[in-house]
């Protein structure tokens, strides 16, 4: 098989099959990678894109299905075999050892340098590496300095380092800001320039518009379509990915927002590594308002909206729910005066991964009627609750005894706001609600998130994708480093001026 | 190239149908490797289970010493079971067990002669358990406070309270033991008031006692507001936390709960058939056995119950084999090798194993046109 000038494709997969647990992951998939391209994989969440990459990089092996590698059949059983043939993935979740540098990282796993480690060879060659693409690290800066866009930049770099053809990016832009990602872009152009072949993985349609020559859409598994992106209208490729036409629902005219109803002052929080993760955060949300908070991953955010809720200790500063200072109460106090949190961690803290879905949602509620008399549980209330919740949640896959675990991303995340929007909470935080969720589940916690601030509650919802922050928010603040750098109302918000106070950049504030 | 390889995948919700059954299948896998065992050492298998079915089951007086023998494993059992419901991995079973029966003997010893049996029982009883909970409550502040890692300390902790009883008996002149009798040390038989009724040839109302116990192990932990915190700290200490539960007020009260059933069961096994402090009759592994049958039980509460039972069987059916020149410790390693089946089996409970269809990659050289 060969493109039309001769050459033969960099990659082809031919009817590949790949399941999970009985659930076909790739779908008889096919997919053909030239040399020199940027090719874009789009797709929603769980529609088979990280397979299908992991399938290239050696990380997992078809169960079905043909692989070409430059014209020749072939099936890489390790990540290393396919390193060897220049087949190289930066994952979403990075593969670098945090205690070692930069150029130590880019030794990892090669061993055809003899038994001394040339430290100064290592980092002439990242720095040379860095100045041609434009990724400027410095090599002898240990990885657990770098922030993650600097991470990311190493990734490539070790790719580099070992001569990749073929570079599978897996949604790099989902931790950088705007301008990060236009910095990456510049560089993946740069890298096909020079007949290396590049996967690009994301579901935002504008950013496969602008970086690549070609698209595969997969959805459920299965390809749905390869166009070239010139060709490729925005409207019709979102077709495809969804399979319907969609808009997801944005904030309307808001009314006009009541008391203060949330209001945390000069709040300071150590991390694990007892740093100072949040360095004296204050803000107010009032009864109906959606406030926003934006930055890049790792930027005190966790902390952050730990301590609000109690999971961390305070080492000052204070938080009052509707004008009652709170700060020194327990999480089941908080809970109690109507605070009421979704994480980021569904299965690791919002849910008991081993529990019912109606257990689950009697979580919180369980210590009081319907779900208990006295000190005893109501079974009927479990099971009748239990029900009327996830018929009004639509939460889908629930059997009885199922433990919640093996319900999807979205019908676990509709059932953790279902939970905390039935305590009918005064507060409510929430940590990047709709990631890795479908747009269908997308869909359903933006309208869930929506009514909850005209049922009048003070919504804090704290994000890293900017896109929902700008849909959902009426107000938004900026956090870089723990510090709150920016403010402003979402008719005033453009991603660029986002991108900037992400990246820690103040700006000039026109009057 | 094609690859023909088995795939495990988890299988979510597993049948009920099949949870009964792996157990069932366990015990008989067990049987037919240790009947290979006994056809090498020259036994016919046959002959000796018949003879352990007749001990255990065959006559009236053999169900009573079966029941007698399942009394403490029920109770045992569930000590295991409720701690490891929560990841407490106490496996000092038997050392509670032991420190409950110090302290149930020493109670009825103490008591004297001047109570009725109305008071006995209930303080031989209740002194058990907080004898177990005590011994528990070595590893479990430690464990909760300071984070030592309890599988290590309950195992050290029973061997102290194995020499503990060796040493009241046979170290020391100590109340627990017989001053009457100056040839061979033994325990002090408690006051008869202390001692539980007979109504079935030897077998006591022991055995109802503990599986009342069991039934309010049962509810505890499936039907109240505690017990419910306790599962979901038990699922994930992090979600517990975020719902608001003091996962170390939870871990301790387990902990402590666990010891206590041993402690019962000590306590029962001192007012019962044993009658006194002696260590010749009470250490007998029955707080070890306790894991072996939650592990069976898979952590079931009420199946612990005809579980123990079938332990119990066993247990009782060693002396017999020895009549027929086969050495009891064949019965440990039936349940040996029972435990080993029911935790490979749990694999299966939790996995389905299933044959690839067919798999070919890359397989065909002459490409086709699309």
């Amino acid at each position: 098989m060969s493109t039309s000038n001769g050459e033969p494709l960099a990659v082809e997969l031919r009817n590949v099959d790949k399941a999970f647990y009985g659930v076909k992951a790739n779908d008889n998939v096919s997919f053909e990678l030239a040399r020199g391209e940027v090719h874009a994989l789009l797709g929603e969440n769980g529609a088979g894109k990280s397979t299908l990459c992991s399938i290239l990089a050696g990380l997992y092996r078809p169960d079905a299905g043909e692989m070409w590698f430059e014209g020749k059949p072939a099936l890489f059983k390790t990540p290393k075999d396919a390193l060897a043939a220049g087949v190289g993935m930066v994952y979403q979740h990075f593969r670098l050892v945090s205690n070692l540098t930069v150029a130590e990282n880019l030794a990892l796993g090669h061993h055809d340098q003899g038994v001394r480690l040339d430290q100064k060879e290592l980092a002439r060659a990242a720095e040379e590496l860095g100045e041609r693409y434009d990724l400027a690290v410095d090599p002898t800066a240990r990885i657990w300095q770098l922030s993650v866009g600097e991470q990311q930049r190493v990734e490539i770099l070790k790719l580099l380092y070992r001569d990749a053809k073929i570079l599978i990016l897996d949604e790099p832009t989902a931790v950088l800001t705007p301008q990060e990602g236009q910095a990456l872009f510049k560089t993946m152009r740069q890298l096909a320039g020079e007949g290396r072949s590049i996967i690009f993985v994301s579901h935002k349609l504008d950013e496969v518009k602008q970086v690549s020559d070609r698209v595969t859409v997969l959805r459920n598994g299965k390809t749905v379509g390869g166009v070239a992106t010139k060709d490729a209208d925005a409207r019709e490729l979102a077709r495809m990915m969804v399979g319907r036409d969609l808009e997801l629902p944005t904030r309307s005219a808001s009314a006009p927002p009541g008391e203060v109803m949330f209001s945390v002052s000069d709040v300071r929080v150590l991390s694990d590594r007892g740093l100072e993760a949040v360095r004296g955060v204050s803000f107010e949300v009032r009864a109906g308002e959606i406030v926003g908070i934006a930055g890049v991953s790792g930027n005190g955010q966790r902390e952050l909206a730990q301590g609000l809720v109690g999971l961390r200790r305070l080492t000052a500063g204070r938080v009052e729910i509707d004008g009652e200072d709170v700060t020194s109460d327990t999480v089941l106090e908080r809970i109690d005066k109507g605070l009421a949190y979704v994480p980021q961690s569904r299965l690791g803290m919002g849910l008991a991964p081993g529990l019912t879905t109606e257990e689950n949602l009697a979580l919180k509620a369980f210590r009081r009627p319907p779900y208990s008399r006295g000190r005893t549980l109501v079974a009927s209330a479990f099971r009748d609750e239990g029900a009327r919740q996830i018929e009004q949640y639509d939460i889908r896959g629930v059997r009885p005894g199922l433990p919640i675990r093996l319900l999807s991303g979205g019908n676990l995340q509709k059932a953790l706001l279902a939970r905390e929007v039935e305590l009918e909470p005064k507060v409510l935080i929430l940590r990047s609600p709709t990631r890795g969720l479908d747009v269908g589940a997308t869909e359903a916690v933006r309208n869930q998130i929506l009514a909850e601030g005209v049922r009048g509650t003070a919504v804090l919802l704290i994000s890293e994708d900017l896109d929902e922050l700008m849909a959902l928010a009426d107000r938004l603040l900026v956090i870089y480093e723990g510090e709150i750098v920016g403010e402003m109302q979402t008719e005033e918000a453009t991603s660029e001026r986002l991108g900037l106070l992400m990246a820690g950049q103040r700006v000039e504030e026109s009057a | 190239m094609s690859t023909r390889r088995l795939i495990v995948e988890p299988r979510g919700l597993a049948s009920t149908r099949l949870k009964l059954l792996v157990p069932v299948a366990s015990v008989i896998a067990a049987l037919i490797v240790a009947g290979i065992f006994l056809l090498l050492t020259g036994e016919s298998p046959v002959e000796v289970y018949a003879k352990m079915l007749d001990a255990s089951f065959g006559s009236q007086r053999g169900i009573a010493e079966t029941m007698i023998s399942a009394t403490p494993l029920i109770l045992t059992g569930v000590a295991a079971a409720i701690a490891f419901k929560m990841q407490v991995w106490n496996i000092g079973g038997e050392g509670q067990f032991l420190m409950g029966a110090i302290f149930s003997a020493g109670i009825a010893i103490w008591l004297g002669d001047g109570f009725p049996a109305t008071v006995m029982i209930p303080a031989v009883v209740i002194a058990g358990g907080l004898g177990g909970a005590f011994w528990a409550a070595v590893s479990a502040i430690p464990r909760v406070y300071l984070g030592t890692n309890e599988i290590i300390t309950t195992l050290m902790l029973n061997f102290i309270a194995i020499n503990f009883v060796n040493f009241l008996i046979f170290g020391s002149s100590s109340p627990w033991r017989d001053s009457a009798v100056a040839t061979f040390p033994t325990g002090r038989p408690i006051p008869d008031a202390a001692r539980l009724p007979e109504f079935f040839f030897r077998l006591d109302v022991g055995i109802f006692i503990a599986i009342v116990l069991a039934i309010i192990a049962w509810y505890l932990m499936g039907k109240t507001r505690w017990g419910f915190a306790v599962r979901v700290a038990g699922d994930s200490t992090d979600t517990a936390r975020y719902a608001g539960i003091s996962v170390p007020r939870k871990i301790l009260g387990v902990f402590l709960l666990s010891g206590a059933f041993a402690g019962f069961a000590g306590g029962l096994f001192v007012s019962g058939p044993v009658g006194a402090l002696d260590p010749r009759s009470l250490i007998l592994n029955l707080g070890f056995t306790g894991i072996i049958v939650a592990a069976l039980a898979r952590l079931n509460l009420i199946a612990i119950i005809p579980v123990a039972v079938l332990m119990g069987a066993l247990n009782n059916s060693g002396p017999a084999l020895q009549s027929i020149g086969v050495p009891t410790a064949t019965v440990s390693m039936l349940q040996g090798a029972i435990l080993l089946f029911a935790v490979a089996g749990e694999f299966l409970i939790e996995n389905r194993i299933r044959r690839p269809e067919s798999v070919t990659v890359a397989a065909n050289p002459e490409p086709e046109t699309a």
